[in-house]
C-alpha cells in the first residue's frame, strides 16, 4: 500500500479527526501540569488501512507491554487510538489480562493483536484459547507468530494453526513479528504467508530495511512497525545523561514521526507507560517529520558517533597486536546498534583466533587512532568482553 | 599495586565460581547439561527476551546467567537475573506471577506450576521453564527441585518488603512494585501499589518531605475540583474520570493514597488508615 497515498485519501475523506480531549483538562490533565506536550494544539487522528486486512488504524497504536496502570489504555481507547499489542508472553499473561480489562465494552471498537511464542500447531492453538480467556474476548484481530527471526522458526504446521483459527473465528488475520524482516523475505513476500508483518524498524536501522518492507508491502502484507524509538533509548537508564536529553529534547517524538512518516508502514507500536507518554505521542499523528525533526535525530546520531565506526578503513594495520579493528567494531554494531547478538557473536567467531585472546586492556597504549573520534580501545574492549 | 590486581583477579574469579555453582541441571534427578552457558546484560537481552526484555530493564536488571537442561525429549532453561535490590527483583516476581496461583514460600516468594516456576530472593529472579514434549504433563516436582536447590544456594533477603505491610489485607488481590508511572502519572515515579476487589491503594516514596510537598502539589494540579482532605501531613481527595474517587496524601517523605473507589469520601477514610501505618 501506498501509505502517502492512502493519507492523502483520508484526509480528502475528512478521516483525520482531532482527539478530544487530548491536551485538555478533562478532571484528570489538566494545562497546567506537566508535561509540555499537553500544552500544543490538539493531536489528530490519523488513519491508514492495514494492507489487504482493510482494517483502518490509527498511525499511532498503542504496544501495552509496559503500561503501569490500565487507566492509560482506556484513556488511549477514549481518545481514538484503534490498535492495542499485547502477546502471550508478556508478564506471562497479566499483560493480556490487563489490556482486557482496560478495553473493556470497548473492545469491539479498536483492533487487538496478541502473539504466541509456541512451536506447533497444538501448543499455537492452546494459547490462542488461553489468550482469548485472558483479553476476554472471542477473537483477536491479528494473531502473530511471536519473534521469528531465521525461515528455519516457521513451520508448515504453524501455518496450519493460524488458518485452523480463522476458520473457528478466533483470529480474523494472521501475522509473523519479527527482528530480521529481510531473512524472512520467503515466508512474507515470495509465499505471502501472512496478511500482517510486525517488524522491528527505526531511524537507526541499515536502509536495506526499507527495501525489505517495500517488498512486503508490495504484496498486500500489512505492515506494523515496533521498536520504533530504537533499542538504544529502552536501554539507557533515567539516570543516564543521554537519556534524560532525549527525554528532554523531543528525539523520541521525533523518532516516531521518523517512522509513521516513511512509506508502507501502516501503523506503529511504540510502548507506553504512562499518561504523559500516550499525550506526547499522540502528536506524531497528522504531523509531518521536518526539519526540527531531522536535527534532532542528526544531533542524535551525532551522540552515538563515538560508539560507531564508518567504516573508512584507515586504521587498517595499525593496530599494535594485529586485530582487525574496522571488522570488529562493525560486528559490534551488530549487536550494539541492530541488536543481533546471535549474528554479532558468528561473525565475531570467524574473525582469526587472536581476536579471542588479546586484551586491549593490555596494552598500556592504544595504537590506533580513529580519524573520526571513535573510541576504539574501549570498544574493542567491549566487543572482547561481549564475544570472546 | 601488583598484589593489589592480584587480589581483585582471584576475588571476581571466585565470584564468578560461586555465581556459576547455583546453575546445575543435576539439580534435578535425570536432566543434564546441554549447551553452554550464557550471560545476557543490558545491551543483549533483546536477543534472548525480545520485546519482554523491557520489562527487566524496567526492574533494574543488571545481568542474567542462563543455562539449557535436557532429559530426553524434555528441555528446560533456568534464568537467574541479578535485578539490582531485593525491592526490584521481588518487583519483577510480583509483576510476572499468576495472580490466579498462590504464592509459595521460597525466597521472597515463589510460584511452582506444571511446567514452570519462579521466585524472588534477595536481588536475585530465578525463572525455571520447561518445554516438555508432552505439554500436559506435570512436572511440578522437577521444578520444586531444581527452585529448592538453586535458593538454598542463593544469598539474600526473604521477607517481602516492609512497604507491603502497610497495605491492608481483606480484599487483596495483588501487590506489585510499579518501576516508574504509578497510577499512570509520571510524578509518581515508582511505588507499591496494592488491589482491591474494588480500588487500588499505593506508597511512593520520595526523596525528602519537600520533594514530596512538590510532587503532590503538581498531582493535585491535575485534577479538576480537588478539596482538601484530613489525612497525612497535607492530603486531598477528587473525583476522576479516569481514577475515580481518589485520595492522594503525603506523610513525611511518603505520598500516598487510594483510587479507583467509589466516591472520594470512601477514598479518604481508606486513605487515613493508611496513613496511620505508614512511620
Amino acid at each position: 500500500m501506498d501509505s502517502t497515498t492512502s493519507r492523502r485519501e483520508f484526509l480528502s475523506a475528512g478521516l483525520m479527526l482531532p482527539v478530544v480531549g487530548a491536551g485538555s483538562k478533562m478532571g484528570l490533565w489538566p494545562l497546567t501540569g506537566e508535561p509540555d506536550a499537553r500544552s500544543g494544539a490538539p493531536a489528530k487522528l490519523e488513519y491508514r488501512v492495514l494492507g489487504k486486512t482493510g482494517l483502518k488504524v490509527t498511525t499511532l497504536g498503542f504496544g501495552c507491554m509496559i503500561t503501569s496502570d490500565p487507566s492509560v489504555i482506556t484513556r488511549a481507547a477514549d481518545l481514538g487510538v484503534n490498535y492495542f499489542d499485547t502477546a502471550r508472553g508478556y508478564q506471562h499473561g497479566n499483560n493480556e489480562r490487563m489490556v482486557g480489562a482496560a478495553l473493556g465494552a470497548k473492545r469491539k471498537q479498536v483492533v487487538l493483536s496478541t502473539k504466541s511464542e509456541a512451536g506447533d500447531k497444538a501448543s499455537l492453538l492452546k494459547d490462542l484459547d488461553t489468550s482469548l480467556g485472558e483479553l476476554k474476548t472471542d477473537y483477536v484481530d491479528i494473531w502473530y507468530l511471536h519473534s521469528k527471526d531465521h525461515p528455519s522458526d516457521i513451520r508448515d504446521d504453524m501455518i496450519e494453526a493460524q488458518q485452523i483459527a480463522k476458520k473457528q473465528g478466533k483470529i480474523r488475520f494472521a501475522g509473523m513479528s519479527t527482528h530480521a524482516l529481510p531473512k524472512q523475505l520467503e515466508w512474507t513476500a515470495q509465499k505471502k504467508a501472512f496478511d500482517v508483518v510486525l517488524t522491528v524498524y527505526n531511524f537507526a536501522m541499515d536502509r536495506s530495511m526499507d527495501e525489505a518492507i517495500a517488498a512486503v508491502a508490495k504484496t498486500g502484507t500489512g505492515v506494523v512497525a515496533m521498536k520504533v524509538m530504537a533499542g538504544g533509548f529502552k536501554s539507557l537508564k533515567p539516570t543516564d545523561p543521554t537519556y534524560q536529553k532525549l527525554k528532554r529534547d523531543g528525539a523520541m517524538l521525533a523518532a516516531l514521526k521518523w517512522v509513521i512518516n516513511r512509506p508502507n508502514i501502516s501503523t506503529t507500536i511504540p510502548s507506553m507507560t504512562d499518561m504523559d507518554q500516550l499525550d506526547e505521542n499522540l502528536q506524531a499523528m497528522g504531523n509531518a517529520y521536518a526539519a526540527g525533526d531531522e536535527k534532532l535525530l542528526a544531533a542524535h546520531l551525532e551522540m552515538i558517533r563515538p560508539l560507531y565506526c564508518n567504516m573508512c578503513g584507515q586504521c587498517e594495520g595499525t593496530c599494535q597486536k594485529g586485530l582487525q579493528v574496522a571488522n570488529t567494531l562493525r560486528i559490534l554494531t551488530y549487536a550494539d546498534g541492530y541488536r543481533q547478538f546471535g549474528l554479532a557473536r558468528e561473525r565475531f567467531k570467524e574473525l582469526p583466533a587472536r581476536h579471542a585472546e588479546v586484551r586491549c586492556g593490555d596494552c598500556a597504549e592504544c595504537t590506533v587512532k580513529c580519524p573520526f573520534g571513535v573510541q576504539v580501545s574501549s570498544r574493542m574492549a567491549r566487543a572482547q568482553e561481549l564475544f570472546a | 599495586m601488583r598484589l593489589l590486581s592480584l587480589l581483585l583477579t582471584i576475588a571476581c574469579a571466585a565470584g564468578l565460581a560461586h555465581a556459576q555453582d547455583y546453575l546445575d541441571c543435576r539439580f534435578a534427578p535425570g536432566w543434564e547439561q546441554t549447551g553452554a552457558k550464557r550471560l545476557y546484560t543490558p545491551d543483549n537481552l533483546y536477543d534472548y527476551k525480545d520485546g519482554g526484555a523491557e520489562g527487566y530493564l524496567a526492574f533494574s536488571f543488571v545481568r542474567m546467567e542462563s543455562m539449557d537442561c535436557k532429559s530426553g525429549k524434555d528441555t528446560l532453561s533456568i534464568d537467574i537475573s541479578d535485578m539490582t535490590d531485593a525491592d526490584s527483583a521481588f518487583g519483577i516476581f510480583s509483576a510476572n506471577r499468576d495472580l490466579r496461583l498462590p504464592v509459595s514460600k521460597i525466597g521472597m516468594g515463589g510460584q511452582i506450576e506444571a511446567q514452570s516456576a519462579s521466585f524472588a530472593k534477595g536481588k536475585y529472579y530465578v525463572e525455571i521453564t520447561e518445554l516438555a514434549a508432552d505439554r500436559n504433563a506435570d512436572e511440578s516436582a522437577t521444578m520444586q527441585s531444581l527452585a529448592r536447590k538453586i535458593e538454598g544456594l542463593l544469598e539474600g533477603q526473604v521477607t517481602t518488603p516492609k512497604t507491603l505491610e502497610w497495605f491492608p489485607k481483606e480484599g487483596l488481590t495483588s501487590a506489585r512494585l510499579i518501576p516508574e508511572s504509578v497510577l499512570g502519572m509520571r510524578l509518581l515515579k515508582r511505588g507499591y501499589v496494592a488491589k482491591y476487589a474494588q480500588g487500588q491503594a499505593f506508597v511512593v516514596l520520595e526523596a525528602s518531605p519537600e520533594s514530596a510537598a512538590d510532587v503532590l502539589k503538581k498531582v493535585r494540579d491535575r485534577f479538576d475540583g480537588a478539596t482538601d482532605a484530613k489525612v497525612g501531613d497535607e492530603g486531598f481527595q477528587a473525583k476522576a474520570q479516569y481514577l475515580d474517587g481518589i485520595c492522594i496524601f503525603r506523610k513525611g517523605s511518603y505520598v500516598a493514597g487510594y483510587a479507583n473507589m467509589a466516591d472520594p469520601a470512601k477514598a479518604a477514610e481508606l486513605a487515613v488508615q493508611l496513613a496511620t501505618r505508614i512511620p
